[in-house]
């Protein structure tokens, strides 16, 4: 199966979801997404990125500098309050959404 | 709410943290680049590979960057910031260029702020301090004479009552009329601007007397009214220091003495189109003062300008046919007393009200027309220089094909170079219109004093519309010098940008650019043509035989301010001050004057035995003289004899005829001892004893305006005492001694005045010499804009064949081939702007034809002499770089790439 397209918005909550089991830097949350796809999703590293930043904008998630494994510096994402009930939020009504649409699918 | 603030946060460490937060930025990314080619490291590639691996997924960095940057939320701030600032740096870098666009730009922009100052003052503004004047109207009335249709805005006081008495649909008329009359009393005496107004004018405007009141109801009430005057505030601070004290002083104005009772604010003008008054009287007091008790019912003193305010939700449409009405039972009361001038019906008696703004009206004056054509031409010098300038603009982009093309590469996007590249020529433009409104400032003033005076001048950069006007054309001609270029660059093939960069190996000129030159020498022979016609016309003009030798004569005269004179003592102080006049050393000639030329003209009914509707075949003005008058004025006789001393009151009655009378009542009969009977069918034959050249008295372009000359000692009244002194030298040095010692003759509070006789005329020449000169000074800047666009055309061209023409030369061409072919390049496109700007020029030629003197707007002349400009300037222009590509060496040009 060849990768697909992430569908408009949908990147935010597979951000927020990684974001949510731990604190995490960029290049993990894009590792994580690649893995956890088994590579069925094609994410645009950069693309990344814009998408952090407007989260962090919004205060669903904040950045901390730490160190990482090999002691260099990196920029750690976590979720916020705010950001653990926009997940749930969005979780939500993903379901809804994939559901009424299979719902479709399989009726017609 | 917490995700406002925090939002907050975000975006001001954004905005005063932004380097910090673009080097985190970098750091972020480098840290994710780094990992990501570890991981393909341990898979076993090379670090080489692994990087580029590594870039490859992860997409182009600056897009990535400038894509987290526009969601810091400040990004249309900041990228402005930095638009400036790349387009700052790389303006300043080039200082020659740049200081040439700011000064083409400057040029156009500021031609089009002083003009449009001067069209919006003739034309659409009103005075400031003027209440809702959306419903204030000129009033204008017309009726059939002579069979013509004559529109009039002079009328006279009754019928001014019969409108405020009629109409229903006007809350209120307000009358006035701004004259010349003498202020001041003794050595203090002088002509000014006085208006007479009714009480109902000051309100009007929202303007309050600074001091006092201004006149009302009680003051201007018939018949009589009061002798109050109101002051300007010019006239005030000049003649009073700006002493509040003056209420209640006297001041003598034209007969009578006034109490002062209040002073007009300052910049208080009124409805005047000539400037500022000196004083403001009620109508009542002057007409009284003039004409006795009779003026409320005299309709032949047609006098007063009428301006009504329509009431409230009532059309024009309907207020016009509402004062229609007013007029025509106004006209059968005057018919009353005079039968002559039939039926209101039968007249097609009417009212129209027109524009506040006189030059906008029915008798707007040729200025007004010629400023805006010169406006549309001060439009076209910017066009011009636009089409400069974005030429300059885009062999700058196409040189700069390279360094655009790498910062695509890099994953700018178009959208964000497009808006770099418009950020530049909006500096540009910004810096053009301040230079433009710097050249205004310091230009416009002698532009403005050929149509306002002094006190009614104001600075181009204090003007809150010119500056409008000049902000709203700056932001056009940065879209217009900026889009072609911005676009341009937007568009084209990147990796064939990257391989060849602007050396391509073969020769091509921009199309957008040869469009430009092309319109440029296009709208460069129209402004030429116009030019040359206004300058040929400004030629006949000057060159015109006006029928006298108008700048060797002084006019003088007394104004008597009422002091009563019988006509004994009226032609003694004619005798004396003739005599006086003539002992003035350099004075040769004097002769007394009933008609004065552009100033004031006597007129008499007119009978010839055998001629029928005499008035049909021309206007004949009357000119009574003294025994020198022709010799004083220049006025050559043809035919026959000029009147001398030998006539005199009692002798034979005679009379000399214009050229042009003696054809339009004789045809080629020989008109000397032809009989005319002036004033009445039954007065007595006066002779023709002379035929004089034609001259002009009224307007410059009515040939069918006539003059026939009476001895003063003849004309049945004293003549007026005004005074034609022919001198040696210059008028103008004449003009005190003159004043001086007629003062000496003066009886009572009557004073002397004097003027060279062309300031009379100069106004009627004005339109002419306006247009000539802006025409030949913006067709002149319009051609070196042009020559420059072409030059730097040319010179492009060249550097760019640079190759071509090194292999052309080494395969045998010639350098006087070389030079043919680039020099034949340029003129092409000169010839087709000739051929379109020629046809444009002759297809508008009709709308010019009105603003000619004795002049074709087809001349075969001025359109050769054009071309030939032209085509010099475009030889001259291409000459210099077609010697440069001549000059190249082969070696070089062929290794260089």
């Amino acid at each position: 199966m060849p990768p697909i397209d992430l569908p408009q918005g949908t990147l935010d909550l597979l951000i927020l979801k990684a974001l949510s089991l731990q604190p995490m830097h960029g290049w993990a949350i894009s590792e994580r997404l690649h893995q956890v796809s088994r590579t069925t999703l094609q994410v645009p590293q950069g693309s990344l990125y814009p998408a952090l930043h407007r989260l962090e904008r919004r205060g669903l998630i904040k950045a901390e500098w730490g160190a990482s494994d090999n002691n260099r510096k990196a920029k750690y994402y976590e979720l916020t309050r705010a950001g653990r009930k926009q997940l749930a939020a969005e979780t939500d009504a993903w379901e809804q959404l994939t559901t009424a649409v299979a719902l479709v699918l399989d009726q017609a | 709410m917490r995700q406002a603030l925090n939002d907050l946060r975000y975006r001001l460490r954004a905005l005063f943290r932004r380097d910090a937060m673009d080097h985190e930025l970098e750091a972020e990314l480098q840290f994710h680049l780094d990992k990501e080619a570890d991981k393909h490291v341990r898979a076993g590639l090379s670090p080489d590979e692994a990087r580029r691996r590594a870039r490859a997924s992860f997409g182009a960095r600056e897009g990535v960057k400038d894509d987290t940057r526009d969601v810091r939320g400040l990004v249309a701030l900041e990228t402005l910031v930095q638009d400036v600032r790349y387009a700052a740096r790389g303006l300043t870098a080039r200082p020659v260029f740049t200081a040439g666009i700011v000064l083409t730009l400057g040029l156009g922009l500021g031609a089009n702020a002083a003009m449009f100052g001067i069209v919006d003052r003739l034309l659409f503004r009103t005075p400031d301090d003027l209440r809702d004047p959306s419903t204030l109207h000129r009033v204008y009335t017309s009726f059939l004479a002579d069979g013509e249709k004559r529109i009039d805005r002079n009328l006279a006081f009754p019928v001014y009552l019969d409108f405020a008495r009629a109409s229903r649909s006007i809350e209120a008329f307000s009358a006035f009329q701004t004259l010349q009359t003498a202020v001041g009393d003794g050595a203090e005496t002088e002509q000014m601007r006085v208006t007479v107004a009714s009480a109902n004018y000051f309100p009007l405007f929202n303007a309050r007397p600074i001091h006092g009141r201004f006149f009302n109801a009680s003051d201007d009430s018939l018949p009589v009214g009061s002798p109050v005057v109101v002051l300007g505030y010019g006239f005030w601070r000049a003649r009073y220091g700006g002493d509040p004290g003056v209420l209640g002083k006297t001041l003598r104005v034209g007969q009578s003495v006034r109490t002062i009772i209040g002073v007009a604010p300052e910049g208080f003008v009124g409805l005047n189109d000539q400037g500022v008054p000196a004083a403001w009287i009620p109508i009542t007091s002057y007409a009284h003062e003039r004409r006795g008790t009779a003026y409320p019912a005299n309709y032949g003193w047609s006098w007063l300008e009428l301006v009504a305010r329509r009431r409230p939700g009532v059309s024009v449409a309907t207020a016009e046919a509402d004062l229609t009405l007013a007029f025509h039972e106004s006209w059968r009361r005057e018919a009353v007393s005079q039968p002559g001038i039939g039926t209101p019906d039968s007249a097609r008696a009417a009212v129209t009200l027109g524009p506040l703004q006189f030059n906008r009206g029915p008798q707007a004056g040729q200025d007004a027309q010629v400023a805006r054509w010169i406006l549309g031409v001060s439009l076209i010098v910017l066009l011009i220089a636009c089409a400069n300038v974005a030429n300059l603009l885009l062999s700058r982009a196409v040189s700069r094909q390279r360094e655009i093309a790498v910062r695509l590469a890099l994953g700018v996007s178009r959208a964000r170079l497009i808006r770099q590249l418009l950020t530049e020529s909006f500096i540009l433009a910004v810096a053009g219109g301040v230079t433009g409104l710097a050249f205004a400032n310091w230009g416009s003033a002698a532009l403005r004093s050929f149509y306002f005076t002094a006190e009614e001048s104001v600075a181009v950069a204090s003007d809150v519309r010119t500056l409008l006007f000049a902000g709203v054309a700056t932001i056009v001609v940065a879209l217009l010098t900026g889009l072609v270029p911005a676009l341009q660059a937007g568009r084209g093939d990147l990796a064939r940008a990257l391989k060849v960069g602007s050396r391509e190996g073969t020769y091509r000129r921009g199309r957008a650019r040869v469009v430009l030159l092309v319109f440029q020498a296009t709208l460069s022979v129209v402004l030429l043509v116009g030019a040359g016609l206004f300058v040929r016309s400004l030629r006949n003009v000057q060159g015109f035989r006006l029928g006298y030798d108008a700048d060797r004569i002084v006019f003088a005269g007394a104004n008597l301010r009422g002091t009563r004179l019988n006509p004994g003592d009226l032609n003694a102080l004619n005798e004396r001050m003739a005599r006086a006049a003539r002992e003035i050393p350099g004075v040769t000639h004097v002769s007394l004057a009933e008609s004065v030329p552009f100033y004031s003209n006597e007129s008499r009914g007119l009978w010839v035995p055998g001629v029928d509707s005499i008035r049909r075949r021309g206007r004949f003005v009357l000119q009574a003289g003294g025994p020198d008058y022709f010799a004083t004025l220049g006025t050559r006789i043809l035919r026959g004899r000029a009147f001398d001393e030998s006539d005199r009151a009692g002798s034979p009655r005679v009379v000399v005829v214009s050229d042009g009378m003696a054809r339009a009542l004789w045809e080629n009969a020989d008109p000397i001892g032809k009989c005319i009977r002036i004033s009445a069918d039954t007065a007595p034959c006066t002779t023709v004893i002379g035929v004089a050249e034609e001259v002009r008295l009224r307007t410059l372009t009515d040939a069918r305006e006539y003059t026939y000359y009476l001895p003063a000692t003849q004309y049945g009244s004293p003549v007026s005492p005004q005074l034609f002194v022919r001198i040696q030298g210059e008028a103008a040095d004449f003009v005190d001694p003159i004043r001086r010692r007629l003062q000496r003759e003066m009886p009572g509070s009557a004073f002397a005045a004097a003027m060279p006789l062309d300031r009379l005329i100069d106004p009627a020449r004005r339109s002419w010499k306006f247009g000539a000169t802006m025409f030949v000074a913006f067709g002149g800047l319009a051609l070196v804009l042009a020559a420059i666009g072409l030059y730097s055309l040319i010179a492009y061209d060249v550097a760019q064949r640079t190759q071509e023409l090194g292999v052309r030369l080494a395969l045998g061409a010639s350098m006087g081939d070389v030079v043919k072919l680039v020099m034949s390049s340029g003129v092409r496109l000169v010839v087709v702007g000739l051929v379109l700007g020629g046809g444009l020029a002759l297809w508008g030629s009709r709308w010019m034809e009105s603003m000619m003197f004795q002049q074709s707007p087809r001349d075969p002349v001025v359109f050769g002499i054009v071309t030939l400009v032209l085509l010099a300037v475009a030889l001259l222009a291409s000459f210099g770089p077609a010697l440069r590509a001549a000059r190249v060496d082969p070696n070089t040009a062929l290794r260089s790439d």
